[in-house]
């Protein structure tokens, strides 16, 4: 009985022996290599903060229109967002280095996919913020065009061209990143699709009527201008 | 020469004439109707004032299909209707080509600067080609100040209804005023006279392409001559009657242009606007008269209601370019619902507003035509406040009227170079007040 209960403590003993002696030390040079890439990830940040002035990117974030896009207090900056850029990026090269370290299938299965994704999922973001900066770009446009046309709705028009071009630069991106892209790419075409079917029938069915009365209020509106038109130049 | 920006034809032109004193430019764009009346009152103000001066009419066409450039050349006066007291010594060249690059006023212009320089010419003036008042009077105006005055930019004075011009009248002149002190009352008239280092100064300049190409044009040069100390003038033409504009001009991009213009401008020269305070008179030529004017239809209620709708859509756009007290104060105002007669859009919400305004499209807060296209709403509710408000004045009382607003833009100058430059000390302290109006007279 004692013999077995000896022989029971010893396999886990070598079990965790083996363990300590298997994981500990990469984990411990896992641990070192993660520190490390966080001083020189934290150096590289107050260096980039202190050294670049950012003002082409300042430039570049207000003229774009993605600084009131993202902050209409226009607090965001150049400097901070690309130091803030380097940070992240060494930060998470410093977790693939330190699972590299682990040398497990797991591990490497883990930072090969990472690797192979990165380039799609930094073409998907960029794809997703040039996306919002269009859909909120023709959204005004439409916005303010339709104000000053008088048309009806302009904010719902506004609106529906915002969903409209997100909706488009999420199917692309989605299919950049090969996520679903048969569901996205058919809701795109039924979306669409329907939408003309939908405007077709209303047209045809019930809206002929109301069409004709709007295009002939409105060319009366614009007679009416004609007569009222002065220069205000 | 070797940096003209002219078609070859043109430089083939100004080889053949080599030199000449003057230079009278003409944009045009199918104005075959009335172009042939504005050729023939330069070729007579030439002829009667300029006699002794060589000159040379140039029309810069934008591509016209209906025969303006054959009208331009083939319009004739005979001298002997002209009463002239002394005959022509040197006849007058009348040139007529088509511009290239943006189409627009401002391209037309350039080519016939371009063709001043190089005509090495004293003086320059240029005119609509849709004038139907324009007299012989008129070239002499324009021109004499530069030749005889040493004047630098002259700019026109009219008689305009009180219903015309209502963007010169509301934002235009009181801010071109407040801002560079001199008063100019027609900043965009669209006729004037220039000498050659002005035309030489605007030729250098590197903004041909932007909105300055179209409508811009105007309040590019004349805010370029009063921002960089040129000698500036304004003479007395009367009535200024001329076609219809085109109905289908869109007037969100009038005032895009118009204002973009002045508010990008105010951006390259704050520093000159920054220590000028009030405004003194610009020297006025001619001799001022009465004219009868036609009458102007104003339709209130369709812009009161472009005011409202404008309220209930743009107040997203219009909240990234106003402080909240001032969208507060319009959102209110867009929901009036009293007697149109009752209206008002005060002088100081209005000015705060362009303001503010200005100090958006320069901060990017969001891109420029749209901050600029949404000002039509609330230009379309001043200008109903200033037609019902308006509506039993005479021209003098409407003239005092703007004379207020003007005084409101000085009073409130030191708001803007508190929110332009961020100074707290600046909006506190009052601007002296400005000299009274008092247009000097003079007989050119």
């Amino acid at each position: 009985m004692i013999r077995t209960l000896q022989d029971v403590l010893d396999r886990v003993l070598d079990t965790i022996s083996f363990h300590l002696t298997t994981y500990v030390p990469p984990l411990v040079v896992a641990l070192i290599v993660l520190a490390l890439f966080w001083l020189v990830a934290k150096a590289v940040r107050w260096t980039m903060t202190k050294a670049i002035k950012g003002a082409g990117i300042d430039r570049f974030l207000s003229d774009s229109g993605l600084r009131s896009m993202f902050d209409s207090a226009g607090r965001l900056h150049g400097t901070p967002l690309i130091a803030g850029a380097a940070y992240w990026l060494i930060l998470v090269g410093g977790v693939l280095a330190a699972l590299n370290v682990f040398g497990t299938d797991l591990t490497s299965r883990m930072v090969e996919a990472t690797v192979f994704l990165f380039p799609k999922a930094v073409t998907a973001g960029l794809i997703l913020l040039v996306g919002a900066w269009l859909a909120q770009y023709l959204g005004r446009s439409v916005l303010v065009w339709a104000s000053n046309e008088e048309l009806p709705a302009p904010r719902r028009l506004a609106a529906a061209t915002r969903i409209v071009t997100m909706f488009v630069a999420v199917v692309v991106a989605s299919d950049v990143l090969d996520f679903a892209p048969r569901v996205f790419f058919a809701a795109f075409v039924i979306l669409v699709g329907g939408a003309v079917l939908a405007g077709s029938l209303a047209m045809g069915l019930g809206g002929r009527d109301a069409v004709r009365g709007y295009l002939g209020e409105r060319k009366a509106k614009e007679s009416e201008e004609e007569k009222s038109l002065w220069s205000h130049l | 020469m070797a940096q003209s920006l002219l078609p070859p034809e043109a430089q083939k032109a100004v080889a053949a004439v080599e030199q000449a004193d003057i230079v009278i430019g003409i944009p045009s764009y199918n104005n075959s109707r009335t172009i042939g009346h504005v050729v023939q009152a330069a070729h007579a103000g030439l002829a009667k004032y300029f006699s002794q001066f060589t000159a040379v009419i140039v029309n810069s066409d934008g591509g016209s299909k209906d025969g303006t450039r054959d009208v331009v050349l083939g319009s004739s006066v005979q001298d002997s209707q002209l009463l002239m007291l002394s005959t022509p010594l040197k006849a007058v060249h009348r040139l007529s080509f088509p511009y290239h690059g943006i189409p627009g006023k401002g391209s037309a212009f350039r080519m016939i600067f371009q063709m001043a320089k190089d005509l090495n010419a004293k003086a320059c003036c240029v005119v609509d080609s849709d004038l139907r008042s324009i007299t012989p009077e008129w070239i002499d105006l324009l021109l004499r100040p530069v030749l005889f005055a040493n004047f630098d930019f002259v700019a026109p004075y009219y008689h305009r209804h009180k219903y015309d011009g209502t963007i010169t009248n509301s934002i235009i002149y009181p801010l071109t005023r407040c801002l560079y002190g001199q008063r100019l009352r027609q900043p965009i008239g669209g006729d004037f006279g220039m000498s050659n280092p002005l035309l030489c100064r605007y030729l250098e300049r590197d903004d041909w392409e932007t909105d300055v190409a179209r409508f811009g044009i105007d309040i590019w040069m004349t805010t370029i001559a009063v921002a960089e100390g040129f000698r500036v003038c304004q003479s007395f033409l009367g009535a200024k009657l001329h076609d219809a504009k085109d109905p289908g001009s869109d007037l969100s991009a009038m005032l895009q242009q118009v204002v973009g213009s002045v508010f990008a401008l105010m951006q390259e020269y704050d520093s000159a606007w920054r220590t000028r305070n009030g405004s003194t008179d610009a020297a006025l030529f001619g001799f001022r008269y009465d004219v009868g004017l036609d009458p102007i239809q104003v339709n209130v209620e369709r812009m009161l209601n472009q005011f409202r709708k404008g309220g209930e859509d743009l107040a997203e756009i219009w909240g990234l370019a106003l402080r909240e007290d001032t969208l507060r104060a319009i959102l209110k105002l867009t929901k009036y619902a009293g007697p149109k007669e009752q209206f008002r859009l005060d002088d100081e919400l209005w000015v705060r507003m362009i303001y503010e305004f200005g100090c958006a499209a320069r901060d990017n807060r969001l891109e420029r035509g749209h901050l600029l296209r949404s000002i039509t709403p609330l230009y379309l509710g001043r200008v109903a406040s200033f037609v019902v408000e308006t509506a039993e004045m005479g021209a003098a009382e409407v003239e005092q009227r703007i004379e207020r607003l003007c005084l409101t833009f000085e009073d409130l100058k030191p708001y803007l170079i508190d929110l332009w430059f961020g100074t707290k000390t600046a909006a506190r302290e009052k601007a002296p007040q400005s000299e009274a109006p008092q247009a000097r007279e003079m007989e050119a």
